[in-house]
This record gives structure tokens, sequence and C-alpha cells, in this order.
């Protein structure tokens, strides 16, 4: 299912009008992404909230600020507002789907003077509960700002409204010859507003950065309602990195209505391999060998044998489902020399006792790699009722000891886990695979993916490399960060956020109070 | 000024007796814009930095960090300085992941050392950061700056490739954010602030940044024009094309000339990599610039393209301007505001030579003559760049100028909208001010 088919961008006016139907359609189909909904019983949260103001008076008065057609409060819409792609869930007390900065500013503003918390959301597929409105409140739904402002090419710059679904924008860019970089897999549905929220990754995030390296400037609606503009089209604005703190602050340091992006030129020449291995050790032991080489290709993706056969069922993309491992390698660039890197990443692979190597002969050939890539968690989901996704980073030599613990790890707590990930990077994305209903598996599980992400720390790494804190990793905070290195980020926080009303209870944890 | 003698020795206890310059003679090489410190530290720890910093909390006074000095002319003229924090002594390398492409060190080391190592050391690496005072300036400084050069153009800037970073916190907390991983999305990325506050924040002791292998091959295209349209041209068609040049720089004849090149307008490119890649570029930019109207190519390999880019970052030393302007706007606006910038000076009667990053939509304007004696028009040609700067989406920073210029610009530009966020974000991390007050954006 492509959405670039379904609801074309007119070229001529940039811009996209999306009804209601099709917006809820869309955060529908966000949900479908992963076939196994989390009705997580532990992951439905009490709510303590903080303001006084009845649900029925919020709900009017944000009719009367921003319009009926643009606010939603049946039951079956808040139950259809109360998830994201990870297990939590609770309800908001109204959503409204502004279409205008001005609109979301007059919310803000609003929220801010009865002291309701406010949540941004995008398509809602984050996985770690950043969308979630775990203390009720107004979710403020960007779907409806999904315009492309501004096709900058001759500045290499493009402004969208945060509601752009990022793949949207790359098909239009296409047309043109242009890229914009950050690739997750989810980019069918996603929005940009949400990809900056998380400082979303994906494969070639390895060669070209992550979501923050390409956003360079937002306009920002401030917790008072205030409207600024952070960064631009032009680099190196005067003052601090505000940019940079925002991007991955998760909605809750303001709200984004407007994006400035980089876009780059098509790379010449790009080939993309298939590596098969027997082992998933020697898959691992590649790609250090690969970067230990001084060889940085554009993308170093891998996936385990579970994933592999449950990729295969799904999509017949033509992997083996016997291999241990298969590594993606994919190198972009200038067309002279390429031959010579993959002669060089050929024979590094030849070392490490590759199976088989599958040289992509043409576009079709690479989109159908791709789509078994991309297609990864989706096809998993379809193993078992539900899964948790781990999202543990670790320097990349360290890599196949981490996956092997990690194997173990699934082996105590007799669980099956399906590694899927971004190998270059060193980010894991153990899968682990469970049935809600069964109590005893679903605190397993808890137990599991809390000893995966102390697992990364010990070797070096980080909880989350790319899908976020939100509430699902938040205890995991304090394995990294000191009460010292929290109360830093808190002084951010309250910088921008003095009353703790964009998005509470999230990213940072609660710490005794740092001396 | 018995208070006075109080608070420095209670330093010296911190510090140590030997560690802390109190010698007014002594004290003169560290004044900023005229202003010399009552005491100049140089610990050896970062539990002394952060000793030093809750001593200077608690009894408000401010601190300034210095690396090698080279940057100290920039910002705003600071209303008191009580201490000069030098660097200089915290400067090992901490950790070198040949593996893992990954290196931390700390933050007194000079660049130029770390470069040294990087190359020398297995396959060689290099950390991809280019900035000024090649040979002087320190980790710490650059970073505190968000310092960089001409090949940022390919290879990005400090927020493109740090990974983590040690400070200490204007109440002396130790902190450290992100890692060594190379993503990274646990918790704010305090890393990326951190990166150009100028010492207002805190006191950066240690980074982690990525590293690149040392490329396969080098090479230096110079092409020179005499016509500004069509240079401005040929690099719009390099900036849209599969090309990828690690540098792109437009100047201006006086700059070319002291760098021993003779044209009228010159654009140097910097080509590295695999090897075929590297020739290819130089043969199909040289015809792509003749095609636009280059009267002349010249390509350096070697030692003499090694040498070109040092000179190119060393601009501001070897020209001895007195003023340094810095300006940022759209990208495609190269050679149109350079175009403008030169009518603006020469209707003035000052001297500029400029050099800018085409690729990133940076310019610095060097001038040439005494600024002070001609403050007026100095002051008035500050405006005029500003203004040009701002009509495509950008700004411009004076980054040195002696004192009495600085009371008459703001060296940090035209107000921003975020400058609230700014200030508020300042008053929460250092709210006695004791980290480089007065010298930030607007003032903070
Ligand atoms: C099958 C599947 C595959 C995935 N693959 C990847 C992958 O490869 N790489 C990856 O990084 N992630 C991946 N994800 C996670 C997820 O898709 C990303 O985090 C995505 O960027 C979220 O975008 P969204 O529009 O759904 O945002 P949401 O989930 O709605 O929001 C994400 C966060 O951003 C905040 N936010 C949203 N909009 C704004 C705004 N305008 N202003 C301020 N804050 C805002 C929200 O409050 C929330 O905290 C995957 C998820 C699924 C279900």
């Amino acid at each position: 299912m492509s959405h670039g088919d379904r609801f074309e961008i007119c070229p001529r006016s940039w811009g996209v009008a999306i009804s209601e139907a099709i917006t809820v359609f869309r955060d529908g189909l966000a949900y479908g992404l992963s076939d196994s909904r989390f009705a997580l019983d532990a992951g439905r949260l009490e709510i303590t909230k903080g303001f006084k103001m009845e649900k029925d008076k919020i709900i009017s008065e944000m009719v009367r600020l921003v319009g009926k057609e643009n606010v939603l409060s049946s039951d079956m819409h808040l139950k259809l507002y109360e998830y994201d792609a990870s297990l939590i869930r609770s309800k908001p007390d109204c959503i409204v789907c502004p279409t205008s900065t001005e609109q979301v500013s007059k919310v803000v503003k609003f929220a801010q003077d009865h002291k309701i918390p406010v949540i941004a959301r995008g398509a809602g597929t984050n996985l770690s509960g950043g969308s979630v409105t775990v203390q009720g409140g107004i979710a403020i739904v960007l779907t409806r700002m999904n315009q492309i402002l501004d096709m900058d090419i001759e500045n290499l710059r493009v402004v969208v409204q945060p509601g752009v679904i990022t793949l949207d924008l790359k098909n239009v860019l296409a047309k043109h010859g242009y890229l914009y970089q950050p690739d997750p897999a989810s980019e069918k549905v996603t929005t940009i507003g949400g990809n900056f929220g998380e400082n979303s990754g994906g494969p070639h995030c390895l060669k070209y950065g992550v979501t923050s390296n390409h956003v360079l400037g937002v306009e920002l609606v401030l917790y008072d309602g205030q409207v600024v503009e952070v960064g631009g089209k032009a680099l190196d604005n005067p003052g601090y990195d505000l940019m940079g703190v925002l991007g991955g602050s998760e909605g809750t340091l303001g709200i984004v209505t407007r994006a400035v992006l980089r876009i780059m030129p098509k790379a010449e020449a790009v080939k993309t391999m298939l590596c098969i291995f027997n082992s998933i050790e020697e898959g691992g032991n590649t790609v250090t060998a690969i970067i230990g080489e001084g060889i940085i290709p554009a993308t170093l993706e891998m996936m385990d044998n579970l994933t592999i056969k449950a990729v295969e069922e799904a999509y017949h993309v033509g992997f083996p489902t016997d291999a241990a491992a298969i590594l993606i390698i994919e190198l972009d660039g200038l067309k002279d020399g390429m031959e010579r890197l993959t002669e060089r990443i050929l024979a590094i692979c030849k070392q490490h006792n590759v199976r088989e190597i599958r040289v992509a002969k043409d576009q079709a050939e690479r989109d159908k790699i791709w789509a078994g890539r991309k297609g990864a968690f989706g096809a998993v989901g379809r193993l078992r009722p539900n899964y948790l996704v781990n999202d543990g980073t670790v320097p990349r030599t360290r890599l196949p000891e981490t996956l092997a613990k990690v194997v173990e790890i699934g082996k105590k707590y007799k669980l099956p886990i399906a590694n899927v990930f971004h190998a270059g990077d060193g980010n894991l994305h153990p899968l682990i695979l469970f049935d809600e209903r069964d109590k005893d598996e679903l605190e397993r599980v808890h137990a599991a993916a809390m000893e995966i992400m102390k697992l990364c720390v010990d070797m070096g790494g980080t909880i989350s490399g790319e899908h976020g804190i939100g509430v699902e990793k938040i205890k995991g905070m304090s394995f990294i960060f000191s009460a010292r290195d929290i109360a830093a980020m808190k002084k951010v926080k309250a910088a921008f956020d003095p009353e703790n009303l964009f998005n509470p209870g999230k990213v940072l944890p609660e710490t005794e109070k740092a001396a | 000024m018995s208070n006075s003698t109080q608070w420095v020795s209670a330093l010296k206890g911190i510090i140590g007796e030997t560690n802390v310059i109190q010698d007014p003679d002594q004290l003169k090489a560290y004044a900023v814009d005229g202003l010399a410190p009552k005491a100049v530290v140089n610990p050896g720890s970062v539990e002394e930095i952060s000793k030093l910093l809750t001593y200077a909390h608690s009894e408000k006074r401010t601190v300034v960090p210095r690396g090698n000095g080279t940057k100290m002319a920039t910002g705003g003229i600071p209303g008191k300085i009580d201490v000069v924090l030098s660097m200089l002594r915290i400067h090992r390398i901490t950790e070198h992941d040949i593996p893992n492409l990954s290196l931390s060190v700390e933050a007194g080391i000079t660049l130029a050392e770390v470069q040294k190592m990087l190359a020398g050391t297995g396959k060689g690496s290099f950390l991809p950061l280019d900035p000024p005072y090649s040979d002087r300036a320190t980790i710490g400084g650059i970073i505190a700056a968000n310092s960089s050069g001409p090949r940022r153009y390919l290879y990005g800037s400090a927020r493109d490739l740090l990974l983590g970073l040690k400070a200490v916190y204007p109440n002396g907390d130790i902190v450290a954010f992100g890692g060594k991983a190379v993503k990274n999305v646990s918790g704010y990325d305090m890393t990326k602030l951190m990166i150009g506050s100028w010492g207002s924040l805190g006191v950066i002791t240690e980074i982690t940044t990525k590293l690149l292998p040392l490329p396969e091959a080098s090479a230096t295209l110079l092409t020179s024009f005499e016509d500004l349209a069509k240079a401005g041209s040929m690099t719009r068609k390099i900036l849209h094309s599969v090309l990828l040049p690690s540098a792109m720089e437009l100047m201006d004849g006086k700059a070319a000339s002291q760098l021993g090149e003779s044209a009228r307008y010159l654009v140097a490119f910097s080509l590295e990599g695999v090897r075929e890649a590297v020739d290819r570029q130089v043969a199909e930019i040289g015809d792509i610039a003749k095609k636009e109207g280059a009267v002349d190519t010249k390509v350096l390999w070697g030692e003499e393209d090694r040498i070109f880019w040092r000179r190119v970052r060393d601009f501001a030393i070897a020209s001895e301007a007195s003023v340094i302007l810095r300006s940022n706007f759209v990208i495609s606006k190269q050679a149109e505001i350079l175009g403008n910038y030169e009518k603006i000076a020469q209707a003035a009667g000052i001297g500029c030579a400029w050099i800018g990053h085409v690729g990133n939509g940076i310019l610095t304007s060097y001038i040439l003559e005494n600024g002070a004696a001609k403050m007026g028009p100095v002051v008035d040609l500050i405006g005029k760049f500003t203004a040009e700067a701002a009509k495509h989406g950008g700004n411009l920073i004076v980054e040195s100028c002696p004192r009495d210029l600085k009371e008459k610009v703001r060296v940090w530009g035209q107000p921003r909208s975020d400058d609230v966020v700014m200030r508020r974000l300042k008053e929460r991390v250092d709210p006695v001010g004791v980290l480089n007050p007065g010298r930030f954006v607007g003032g903070i």
C-alpha cells in the first residue's frame, strides 16, 4: 500500500488538503503498521490529573477557539487517540486538529492559563509512549497542517508544515531529482513533526546523519502561546543551538508548526548488496571489519533468521529462509571508484565466510531488498500477538558480543526475540515476541527489556538510538545519567516550559534533588 | 583590597599556589576588551574546575574560560572579569577507539596535536574540523565557539560530528551528555546545546567525536574568474550536481593575492576521497569552470594542496585584519552578496578582503585597515552588510574588532525572535551570572 499513489500531492500549489476521513484513515494505517495491537492492561495508566476543568468545558472551549470542525471528542475518537505504537495507553480529554499556527498558539495559551497538559501528535507511530496523553489533557494532532509551503530548491531547502508525511515529501522531491535523507522504516505514514520530535533515524543515517542533522529551522509555539523562529534556511544563526536541543525532545519543549529541511541532489550511483551468512556472529564481525577498514557505506543493515523467515513469509522478497543472518550493504555517491570499493567489501565478507552475495542489478531488485527491510517490524508482528521493540545502541565494535548476550536473555526469560538492526550505527532492535494475555509472559517481557537496556549501557552504549524515551524507557535513564545530568536537562525543560505542561511525564525521570 | 586578596587566596587553596597568576603584568595578556582579570587559574583536573565554579557561584564571582585565546575578541564587552580559567592543563586523550572510529579528548588539547596523533595511528584517521588558527586553537575553544572551516561543506560542523561531551555547570556540577554511540536519543541532546554556547552555559572539559578514515587521495582545483556573476553561476552548478567537493570557497582578488594567487575572483575546490573520484572531479569541475567563463584553472597536489588550505584557514592572522565580520544567508546568494559588499566597501573607501564557504552560505569580511580610525564609516558599513545578509535570511556577527567599535555595534547581529528563549535558558542554567556574563547574544 503506497500512500504516494493514493494521495497525490498537488505539485502546482505544493499543498495537500486532506479531509478528516483521510486523517483518521492515515492514523488508522499507522496503527495497522504493526499487526499486533498492544492492549496492555499494565500499560493503561492511572491518570492523575493536575487540572480542574471538566472535560466538557475543555471541549466547548476548544470548539470556541478552533471551530467545531477541528475538534474531535466522541468516545470513539478519544479511544482512537489513546495510544501510539508502544504498549502505553491513556485517553486525552479532547483532541484538536488545528489548521494554522495561530490556532495552535491559541490552544497552547488556553492550556497554559488553565494548567492543562498539551501533547503534540503526528501519526502516533512512535514506539515509546511519546504521544500518549499520560496525564490527560489536550492532544494537538498536527496532521491537518500538511502543506509543503516552499520548495526552495535553489537554496537546497524545503519548508513544510509539521503534518506533512515523510514519504509524500520525498516523492515530490524525487520528481525534481532531490532527496530528504532521513528514512525511518515507517516513513509511509510518519509526519515530519513526529520525526523531529523523536529525532528518527533509518538505514541511510549511517552516512547522512539522523533527522536533527537535516532539520535546520522551525517555527515554534512556546508555552505562553508566543510564536518564535528558531534556526532557519541559513546556517550558523547567532545564539544557542536551540534546534539541537529541540530535535528529539518529544514535544516536551514546544510545538513545531513549521520546519525548514535540508535537501540534497540525488547521488550519481547506488550499489546495493545482500550478503548472506550462516552465522550471525560472522555477520556482526563483517560490519566491524568494514568500518575498521575505513569504509563507511550508506547503509549496513542486518537481520537474523527469525526476522528473515517472517519477512519472507509476509512479502516474498527472496531472502533465504535458512540463513542465520543477512547484511544489506549499500554504497552511494560518485560512480568512480565504486567498483573497487565494492571489491574491497566483498573481500571482507569472504574473509568472514559469507555464504552468498547478491548484488542488485537494477532499481526493481533494490526496491525488493528494501521492501523486505522496511517491512521487518510488521512482518515480525505477525508471529505473535504482540511485540516490544528495544532500541539500545552500542559501539559498533561490540555488536557481536551484545547480540550473543541478547540471545541469552531471550533464553533466560523463555521469550522469542527477533533481531533487526542498523548494524553500522550499532543500533539494535531486538523485538521481543509475546502474548499480552499471558500475564506471566508480560512480566518477563518487561524484565527482559530492562535487561537488554542495561546490557547496552554496560557495553558502552545507550538505551535509545532513535525511538525515544517517552514513558517506556524513562526508568532506564538512570542507567546512563546521574541526577546532576538530569538536573541539567530539567533546566532546559524549565526554560521552555516552566509549568511542565508540554507532554508531561515524558523523557525526564523524577530524581532526588541534585546537590 | 583585602576582600580581593581573600578570595584569591581561596582560589590558591583550590587550584594550588603555583597555578594561580596574580602578577598584574602577566594578567594583562589575559585581558578581554582591555579588561584584565584579577586572577588567572590553571587547574589540573575537572574536580578542581568544579570546586572553582562552586566557589565562584557562592561568592558571585565571574569566570571566563579560555583555551589558547584565539577567539577572545569575539563577544560583547564584559562587565567584569574576576577569574580567567585556563584549560591548557586539561589536555589528555582519554580514549581512542580505532575500530569504532571514535575519540574522546579533553578540552585543552590543540586540534593540531589531535590530528597529528590520529594521522599517525593505525591506518590513519582525522577529525573532520578545519577551523581557523590551525596551530593554536584548542578543542574546547573550537567547540565552544562552534568554529568551522572550508571542509564543513562535505563533513558538516561540530553539531554533526560530536557524540558526547562533559562539562562543569556554573554551579560546579560535573555533567556528562551523550556518549560514544553514534546514534543517541536518550534525553535531550545537550551536546548540541553546549556547542557554540561560548562558555556561557558551562565549561566544556571533554568531548567525544566521530572520526573519519584519512582520504585515499586529495587535490585542490583553483579556478579564476574576471566576472563575479560567472563565478557565482559556476558554484551554483556544482551545488546542484552529483559532484562532491569537500570544500568550495569563493574569494575576491585581495584575498587571493594574500594567498599567492592572482585572480579577480577565485573559486577554490578541495577534492578528497577515492583516487578515481578525485581525478574525475579535478577534470570535470575544471571543464565546468571553463564553460562557465573561468579565465584560468590550476591544480595543486601534495604539500601544495595542504599549504593552500592552511593559509585559507589562517587568513585572519596573515591579513592582520582589524575587524572581522561573518555573515550567513541562504546558499544561492553568495556571489550576489559579495558583489554588493564590494560596492558598499568601495563607496565607503574601506579596504576589505573576502573569503566565503559557498556551499554553506557563509561569507567572512576582513577589514584590512585600522577600523578604529574610521569608526563612523565602519559602523555604517557593518549596518549595511547586516541588512544585506538579513535580506537573504541571514545575519552578521562581528567576530573581532577594537573595543571602541564594539560599543557602537551589535556584535551578535540583529535580534531574533528566539532570543527570549535563550535568555530564559541562561537564567535557569546560570542564575548568578558566573560564566562569561554579558558577552553572548543579547548581552546574556
Ligand atoms: C512499524 C514501525 C517502524 C518504525 N521504524 C522506525 C525507524 O526505522 N526509525 C525510527 O527512528 N523510528 C521508527 N519507528 C518509530 C516512529 O515511526 C517514529 O518515531 C516516527 O518519527 C514518529 O512519527 P509520528 O508522526 O508518528 O509522530 P508521533 O508518534 O505522533 O509523535 C512522536 C513524538 O513527537 C512529538 N511531536 C509530534 N509532532 C510534533 C510537533 N509538531 N511539534 C512538537 N512535537 C511533536 C510527539 O509529542 C511525540 O513525543 C517505527 C514505528 C513503527 C510502528
